[in-house]
């Protein structure tokens, strides 16, 4: 038992007398409010607490589940480093996890969730291949790094599983595959690879994610398609790797080729916005905002593939009784379109497209998925129109873009060499 | 008189002590009178300090010891992260990249401590003229009150949107750009203005000068009219009575000023990622990329280090000015 799990276990014993209270239903609560000291387990008595990033946890969608469900849904939405570390080692503060298949290195081993039980998952048939097998398509790429379909499978002890079984780790959600946002008038030309980040003609024009996990692996697309280096694996790289993409960062940025390194989504909209940099590493909502201020720009789909990732919904190990029945009740909600349907309209795409498309006007399904120009204007979805009659979505439909995966979202190996290198790289 | 010898003099700055034997007489005094003792007096914000201080110090320090993130069979403490802090790996190593070469946690301590000697430099050169001005130029009381509070004006809004408000003044289509193009200076944007060490240190200073322009103003303020007339009268320069009177009575609020900006700047890190757009590292951000991958016993090492920095930094500066003496 590893020190985490021993960690875990001390933190237990209110999970006990909560699952007691639970279990025994309203007689429970009583006893919760006779017991007095314990005024927090009376008040979330049967919610289902769910934390995450704000890409899944947004006050509508699970206001929506509340009032489809019947039950109180409380999200949280926290940053990275605050939704991991309270993920890590708080999970009797959550019922729901809404997490990212590229932390099951850490997550996993550390037990703090439980193995999903599929039978219970009313329409797993219906997920995707992307998760399951790796292939969305019969042709498509696996990827490399931490792919989804390398993190999902698990006995019922909470143990890897090779290949697919009865258990998985998440179920999964939202997704999407990034790659690089340029303004056409600044390049002067179409962007096709990664390569064009560390090209001369941009020099002191180019902008990077300042997250080392992430940035770095644009940074290594990019030296591949420069055709200077190959890595074994880019979702996992060795330390000589590592070693020489760094210092290959390091001559660039003496050179001055960074214009800045953005850390939030409002960053890498506000440098393009502002004439700072010509292209950069991009999330694709960013080219949304980013034209809605009058600026064009345009999501590249370069040849070498995109980066993807891809988020799930997990129960913690401390949920039982009536709550762990919620919490199925909660991930079935997901897969059963309306929340799909409501990311769709941000750029993200859900595990059970057929689903999803029952929520959306076919005019919607049409241009986020299918890659069509809009046949009219479309509204995010909160209401504000975001695309104009018309418009494309870069990238080809859903399927064209999942078939090419280059690499997955990782948390490699050598993640705190990897860290320790990058901060190297920002102070040179 | 007695009267006098019971309640020595109160409320004004600087006036005379009263003799020792006055205190000895007066203490049990004011606690008859109907005061609570001292000690609980003090009890609520000793209480205050002990959990919401003491306590999460203590946690940090224990945080740094803890051996969580290996596979360890054992809850157990370790120094490895003291080990990983100060010494680079492969310093022993002669065939390393690191053989013998400082961490670069070291480093980026050393940097952050060098733009902060920068920055503070600078804050004195812009703040104290200012502080200078307010309190020995403008005439009227009520003049320097409104002046002063305008200094302020711009700290109402939050740190955060100040940072942020250098982006349009020093941006590629910024203000200043706009400005140069139109003279004619430049004939295209330049980008040395932002994300940049100059646009940096600008934010900076802009940011953090005000913290010193208020302790020099009040210590500039107290300085009695009298003695400076006695010094004309017996004839100095204007330079010899800055020199000789000015410059010494004012050191505490320089002191004050310097203090408060040291600690603030040590402990930066979002202007860093804003206005330099991240590139560089402050130990404030090496705390922050290590909360985020959740190494805490890492940037626990780094948090502690910071504070020892910061002490050892207020100790000198209170080594060279004697604040208590001084006031």
């Amino acid at each position: 038992m590893s020190k985490r799990g021993a960690k875990t276990e001390r933190g237990g014993k209110g999970g006990l007398s909560r699952r007691q209270f639970v279990g025994t239903g309203a007689g429970a609560v009583a006893a919760g409010a006779l017991a007095g000291g314990f005024p927090a387990i009376v008040q979330a008595a049967d919610p289902v607490r769910s934390i995450g990033l704000g890409v899944s946890v947004i006050n509508e969608i699970q206001g929506q589940a509340a009032k489809d469900l019947g039950f109180p849904v409380r999200g949280q939405a926290l940053g990275y480093g605050a939704m991991f570390g309270k993920m890590l080692n708080q999970n009797e503060q959550y019922e729901i996890a809404e997490g990212y298949f590229n932390d099951m290195d850490v997550f996993q081993p550390a037990k703090v969730w439980q193995p999903i039980d599929t039978k219970r998952i009313k329409e797993w048939d219906k997920v995707t291949n992307l998760c399951k097998t790796g292939k969305l398509t019969p042709d498509s790429r696996e990827g490399q790094g931490d792919a989804p379909f390398r993190h999902l499978w698990l006995d019922e002890n909470g143990d890897r599983a090779n290949g697919p079984s009865r258990y998985v780790s998440m179920v999964p959600g939202w997704h999407n595959a990034d790659s690089i946002g340029y303004n056409p008038e600044e390049t002067g030309r179409k962007i096709e690879s990664w390569a064009e980040l560390f090209s001369e003609d941009f020099k002191g024009r180019v902008a990077l994610l300042n997250i080392p996990q992430i940035g770095t692996m644009d940074a290594a697309l990019a030296v591949e398609g420069m055709g200077l280096f190959t890595f074994k694996d880019k979702g996992n790289m060795t330390r000589p790797e590592i070693d020489f993409l760094i210092d290959f960062l390091i001559t660039k940025k003496k050179e001055g080729h960074f214009r800045a390194f953005w850390e939030t989504f409002g960053q890498s909209v506000n440098l393009m916005v502002n004439g700072e940099v010509a292209l950069e590493s991009m999330w694709s909502p960013a080219v949304t905002a980013i034209k809605a201020e009058g600026v064009p720009c345009v999501y590249a789909f370069p040849k070498e593939g995109m980066r993807g990732w891809h988020g799930g919904l997990a129960i913690s190990a401390k949920a039982s009784g009536k709550t762990l029945d919620r919490c199925y009740d909660y991930i079935n909600w997901w897969l059963s379109g309306w929340a799909g349907a409501f990311v769709a309209r941000q750029g993200y795409y859900m595990s059970v497209p057929e689903n999803v498309k029952k929520h959306l006007e076919p005019a919607e399904w049409d241009f986020w998925y299918d890659g069509k120009p809009a046949a009219t204007e479309l509204p995010d979805p909160f209401g504000t129109i975001i695309v104009e009659k018309g418009e494309i979505r870069d990238g080809g439909s859903y399927w064209d873009r999942f078939k090419n995966i280059a690499v997955w979202n990782s948390l490699m190996d050598e993640n705190d060499y990897l860290v320790k290198r990058w901060t190297e790289f920002l102070s040179a | 008189m007695s009267d006098r010898a019971r309640h020595p003099p109160r409320g004004l700055i600087g006036a005379a002590p009263a003799p020792p034997d006055d205190f000895v007489a007066a203490g049990p005094e004011l606690r008859r009178e109907g005061g609570f003792p001292v000690g609980w007096l003090i009890a609520p914000a000793t209480l205050w300090l002990l959990i919401f201080l003491v306590l999460p110090l203590l946690s940090i320090v224990v945080f740094s010891l803890w051996n969580t993130r290996e596979a360890a069979e054992e809850l157990g403490f370790t120094l490895q992260y003291y080990g990983e802090y100060f010494i680079a790996e492969g310093f022993f190593d002669s065939t390393s990249r690191n053989f013998l070469s400082t961490s670069i946690f070291i480093k980026t301590l050393g940097s952050t401590l060098y733009f902060t000697l920068v920055v503070m430099a600078l804050c004195l050169l812009v703040g104290y003229p200012i502080a200078y001005f307010l309190a020995m130029q403008v005439g009227s009381f009520k003049w320097q009150m409104a002046l002063f509070l305008l200094c302020m004006v711009p700290f109402w809004t939050s740190y955060l949107i100040r940072a942020v408000a250098w982006l349009p003044m020093l941006g590629r289509r910024g203000l200043l750009n706009k400005m140069l193009v139109g003279l004619g200076i430049v004939d295209k944007p330049v980008g040395v203005l932002l994300y940049s060490e100059f646009g940096y240190t600008t934010a900076l200073v802009q940011l953090y000068v005000v913290l010193c322009i208020g302790p020099i103003f009040f210590s500039l303020a107290k300085i009695d009219n009298a003695i400076l007339e006695a010094a004309r009268d017996m004839g100095a320069t204007p330079f010899q009575i800055f020199r000789e009177i000015i410059v010494p009575l004012s050191l505490p609020g320089v002191a004050i000023g310097m203090i408060f900006i040291f600690v603030m700047l040590m402990g930066e890190f979002a202007t860093a990622v804003v206005v330099y757009g991240g590139k560089t590292s402050t130990t404030g951000t090496v705390i922050l990329n290590y909360y985020a991958i959740a190494n805490y016993p890492f940037a626990a090492v780094n948090a502690l280090v910071l504070m020892l920095a910061m002490m050892i930094g207020v100790v000198i500066i209170l080594k060279l000015v004697d604040i208590r003496k001084e006031l």
